[in-house]
């Protein structure tokens, strides 16, 4: 691979993780928000909030296998 | 809707849904029914109002300290909603809650046409508005209506006062005007058509009530027109012209192109109780603020329905309550409740 190429790899794996961290930043401002509300009513909202929050992160896994693929396969 | 308009009111909606997972459910009004006067007091006591109870009840005793826990229960969870909302949805929420602002001048105003004691008119004071309750114990001190009028010369509810000629009538019907007015020029400047859209349905409801009240009464057309309030959703000002003129058969029949027909449809029969009609036209907007809060559920809806169910929530109490402390029969006190 020559440096060019190696170049454009790691600059595309870094998208892939960044872009879906971004995406994933956006999904969770309003299920996070919306989670701190219903826990300051109620705290047992708590684990289910979590979770929900939590479940726009696997985009960020997604990217993140992407980018790994991209590092160590190509 | 984009994402960010969705997040503005994630958790302001959240925390209403959370809020009003606690209210009294539905299935609970028919046992208080069968409930007597203290074991009521004491199951709210031990329910949301725990506090209020708890701090009021050194005070009062009885019905009293219901009134006055109900009463303090909605002011301060209607503060708090606008505590603890941001930008728009303050606005808003602040603007709605205002129609408190015009109940305590009317209450005031009331209150001191028929001489009632300042400890009287503070007990059916809501501060849940903008007029807090330290300035409205002030006011309630002045001995003349046109002095207490004149107390309100800086707020923005004046230039509905300032014409008192001795008809009360005509103050309160000019309030609500100001209210109404005021609240779709606020509607119109965020640019929240869901908002506005809920309000003109609620001018819509308020006219059909009023045009029920006034058909009942015999009253004539320009009679009429002066208290109806301009600006509803299906009920144009054309409509309302057309419907004053009509005798109350008339009326009734003329109803039917309107899509409130279907709440009181099944009561044509008993169209002539204002009772039964004031209710459903009640449920009709509880359930129709309800259904919309589904239709859109990140915006100010869920936060408009769950001020509405609280109100009635309170009301029903106090109805309940209020029914039993005079013996009421048991279907007189049902036929008030909006279930």
């Amino acid at each position: 691979m020559d440096p060019t190429q190696a170049g454009m790899v790691a600059v595309g794996a870094g998208l892939a993780v960044g872009l879906a961290g971004i995406g994933a930043g956006l999904g969770e401002q309003a299920i996070g928000a919306a989670a701190v509300g219903a826990m300051a009513e109620d705290e047992k909202f708590f684990g289910k909030g979590l979770l929900m929050t939590v479940i726009p992160e696997s985009i960020v896994i997604f990217g993140l296998v992407v980018a790994l693929i991209l590092l160590f396969v190509f | 809707m984009g994402a960010s308009d969705g997040a503005k009111y994630a958790y302001i909606v959240a925390r209403v849904r959370a809020m009003k997972g606690k209210l009294i459910p539905r299935d609970m009004y028919p046992k208080f029914l069968n409930m007597e006067i203290p074991e009521i007091t004491r199951f709210i006591g031990e329910s949301e109002y725990k506090n209020d109870v708890d701090e009021l009840g050194k005070k009062y005793r009885g019905t009293d300290l219901f009134e006055h826990a109900l009463n303090q229960n909605l002011a301060l969870t209607y503060r708090k909603l606008i505590d603890v909302s941001q930008n728009e949805a303050n606005f808003l929420i602040t603007e709605y809650l205002r129609s408190f602002d015009i109940w305590n001048i009317k209450t005031v105003l009331r209150g001191k046409f028929s001489g009632a004691s300042e400890e009287e008119i503070l007990e059916d004071v809501i501060s849940a508005g903008q007029l807090r309750y330290r300035d409205l114990t002030e006011i309630v001190k002045i001995g003349t209506i046109e002095g207490v009028i004149a107390a309100f010369a800086k707020t923005p509810y004046y230039p509905a006062l300032e014409g008192y000629k001795g008809v009360l009538a005509d103050v309160e019907n000019s309030l609500d005007k100001l209210y109404y007015s005021n609240l779709i020029k606020a509607a119109s400047a965020s640019g929240n058509k869901l908002f506005l859209k809920f309000l003109r349905t609620e001018i819509d409801l308020k006219n059909l009530k009023i045009l029920f009240r006034m058909k009942r009464a015999g009253m004539e057309r320009d009679e009429i027109i002066k208290m109806l309030i301009p600006g509803g959703m299906e009920l144009k000002e054309n409509d309302l012209g057309r419907l004053s003129a009509m005798s109350f058969s008339e009326f009734v029949r003329a109803l039917e192109e309107f899509s409130y027909w279907k709440a009181i449809s099944d009561i044509s029969a008993e169209l002539g109780s204002l009772i039964h009609i004031e209710t459903r036209l009640d449920k009709y907007g509880l359930v129709y603020a309800s259904s919309i809060s589904y239709y859109y559920p990140l915006s100010i809806l869920p936060v408009l329905d769950y001020i509405l169910s609280k109100k009635i929530e309170v009301d029903n109490l106090r109805i309940i309550v209020r029914g039993k402390e005079t013996n009421l029969p048991e279907d007189i006190i049902k036929a008030h409740l909006v279930m």
